[in-house]
Formats: structure tokens, sequence, C-alpha cells
């Protein structure tokens, strides 16, 4: 049971302080988090984690902090507990960022959580932005970036949606998010229900198509260009005088055996030409 | 303009001073702990709440002077404390409506949140 009073004394000092008691076992969406840590810089696997060794530090290499860890991890476990409806996992990633997972009807509770609760005053709202990972059922990936300037800690909210289901809106909660949900809306096609006026933001008035979606081609669909008998400008499809090239850079050895199973998908997906 | 020996201002663009903290903090404690008392016993966000409300509650009934009072609840000035509480009224109501303690209502399909694929 994560006692209340020692989050809160953690995180009323400004700065990250020390943690003195021991927290739950670290549970890491990212597959690969625990093990670079240890068998990159070994060269073997090996099961002591380094921050816990008192080898000598390599200059180059960086070592996650548990001054900073901890009490994110705390804080996420809180989250967890006082909203079990929606957050279904709250981790740290291997760069000491806390990253809470929500269900996607869970957005403004969680998110006027963070921004209400005394132990959470994360009323800054960063970011929003949007991946798209056509491979999924849910192809685009929400992330909300959140910070707290009374303790001094950021915070991401991620949920996940389709081209058709809509989001709520956090307009209500975070003014900021007005902006930038019109950007996700324009660029991916993400709807967000109750927006005050979620129009185009960035592409052109006439414009058809979200261009950051995976599938929409980097060169677009049409050009522009001053036509001098017509005497204005005109839009017709790309031409591009030159076929597009990709080039794959790879190595004949193997560089992450941690991403063995990425590789693998990668190269199922078809990677292109070879170079 | 003296405010009674209190405070000219907070330093923050838009917080006025306000010169009875006691009276509004008492008063938005009050209701707060009136609406956790309406979510169910075994919440955690009512345990943690009611905790954290009930310790400020009795900082401030104890603690007369207002700067010592900051000091004591160490969490910035006491207009922000009050912006505080004015926060976490709104957001128990909300909480009673939304019903956060519930268990989860979906979880995400198998390799939504895997990375690298």
């Amino acid at each position: 049971m994560i006692n209340l009073k020692h989050i809160l004394k953690l995180r009323s000092l400004p700065g990250a302080t020390s943690c003195t008691s021991a927290f739950l076992k670290e549970t890491l969406t990212a597959p690969a988090c625990s093990r670079i840590n240890a068998s990159m810089i070994s060269g073997f696997p090996t099961p002591v984690r380094r921050e816990l060794c008192t080898e000598k530090k390599m200059p180059t290499v960086r070592y996650s902090d548990p001054a900073i860890r901890e009490p994110l991890k705390a804080f996420g476990k809180y989250a967890g507990e006082c909203l079990p409806k929606y957050i279904q996992s709250a981790d740290v990633t291997i760069f000491d960022e806390l990253e809470i997972l929500i269900h996607p009807e869970g957005v403004l509770p969680v998110l006027s959580f963070l921004k209400d609760h005394h132990a959470g005053q994360f009323v800054n709202l960063s970011d929003i932005c949007c991946v798209d990972v056509p491979s999924r059922q849910f192809r685009f990936e929400v992330v909300y970036n959140l910070l707290s300037l009374r303790y001094n800690c950021r915070a991401r909210v991620k949920t996940y949606t389709d081209e058709l289901t809509p989001l709520e809106s956090c307009c209500s909660v975070f003014q900021a998010a007005n902006w930038y949900e019109r950007e996700v809306w324009d660029m991916f096609g993400v709807y967000f229900t109750n927006h005050p006026d979620l129009r185009r933001i960035l592409t052109d008035y006439g414009f058809q198509g979200h261009p950051f979606r995976k599938d929409f081609p980097l060169v677009g669909y049409n050009e522009y260009r001053y036509d001098d008998e017509q005497k204005r400008v005109v839009i017709e499809p790309v031409e591009l005088a030159q076929d597009f090239r990709k080039f794959e850079y790879s190595t004949p050895w193997e560089v992450f055996p941690n991403y063995r199973d990425a590789d693998k998908n990668m190269r199922k997906e078809g990677a292109g030409d070879e170079k | 303009a003296s405010k009674a020996a209190g405070k000219l201002t907070t330093g923050l663009t838009g917080l006025a001073v306000n010169s009875t903290p006691h009276i509004s903090l008492t008063a938005l404690y009050d209701r707060t702990l009136k609406l956790l008392a309406r979510m169910p016993a075994d919440a955690k966000y009512r345990q943690s709440t009611e905790a954290i409300v009930k310790e400020r509650l009795a900082a401030v009934n104890s603690e007369p002077d207002i700067s010592r009072l900051e000091k004591r609840i160490n969490c910035g000035q006491i207009e922000e404390v009050v912006q505080q509480a004015e926060r976490e009224l709104q957001l128990a109501r909300n909480f009673l409506a939304w019903k956060p303690w519930e268990p989860l209502i979906g979880q995400a399909p198998p390799n939504q949140w895997k990375w690298p694929l």
C-alpha cells in the first residue's frame, strides 16, 4: 500500500528527492527496456541491474536515475489505484519518463485527475501528438504530455483510436488543447467530440487528406505551380523528375540483439530496396 | 494600500491577494469532505484525498498566522493553496459522476502498446 504522505513528502520539495522506501517491482512495457541497460553494456546478459552495481559509471552512457524514477513510479501506481476504471497501465520508461496508458473513454477523467488533484497538479499541457501505426487495430495512438510546475515533473498519457472512433476533447480541462487537437485532426484525421472549433490548422484551405498518416505519400498527391498562360497558380497531380529512391543502410552484422523480433517483423513487411 | 498588515501582492499575474484565506479554505475543504463522503469507503481516491484535506484543514484551523500557515502547508502561497482546494473540489464533483473507482472498462487489444512492433 503506497503511503500517501510519503508521495506528497517526496513531491513537496522542488526537484527530484531521494527515495527511502522500497517500491513495487518494475513493470516496463517496452520489451527490451530492462535488458538494454545490462546486456548492451557488458556484452552479455547479466541479471543485475546496472544502477545497483557499485562499478564505475561510464560517461557516455545515460544511466537511469532512481531519484527521479522512484517518485514517478510511486505516483503512477497511485494514479492506477485512484482510477482503475480507465488506467490500463502506468509505467516509467527506461528514460525515467512516466507513461500512463488509458482506455479512450477515460481521457477527461484521467486528465482532470492529473490536473486538479493535490498530488498531481499537472497544470501545463505541453503537447498533444499522435502516432500512426497502421498495422494495429487502433492505428492512432494519441499522446498527451503534461508538466507539473509545482512538483517539477512530467507525465505522458496515451490513448488509442482508429480512423472512425472519436475521442473526447479535453479543451474543457486544458485551454491549450484547442490548437493541438486541431493539429491532430488536420494531420491524422482523429475527430474530437465537443471541441469548440475543430477545423484545419496547417494544411491549405481545400486540401484533402491527412498528411501525417503513414499511407499518405511523402511528396503528396498534388503540386502547385504558377502557370504563365493562365496567370495564376494551378494545382496539378504531382510529377517528379526522378523516381523516389529509398536506401537501406543496413549492416550485415546484427547490431541490436534485443530487437531481433522487431527486425524480423520489419523485414516481413517489406523494407524496400537494399543498397 | 495595506490589507490589514497582510501582503500587498501575490507576485503572480491574475491571482489576487486573499485577505481571509482561513474562511475560504475551511469552506472549500468542508464542502470537499462532504462530497468525498458520498464516494465508496474503499475507493483509493476518497481515502487519500480525505487524508490530504483533513491534514490541511487541521493546519488551517490550528495556525492563524498566514505566512506560518503557508510554510507549514509547504505548497506555495496561500492563494495558490486556495486554487488547489478549488480544483480538488471540482474534481471530486466530477468523480462522483464518472465513478473512476469501478473496475477497468476495457483492456487494450493484445499488441496495442507493443513497441518495437
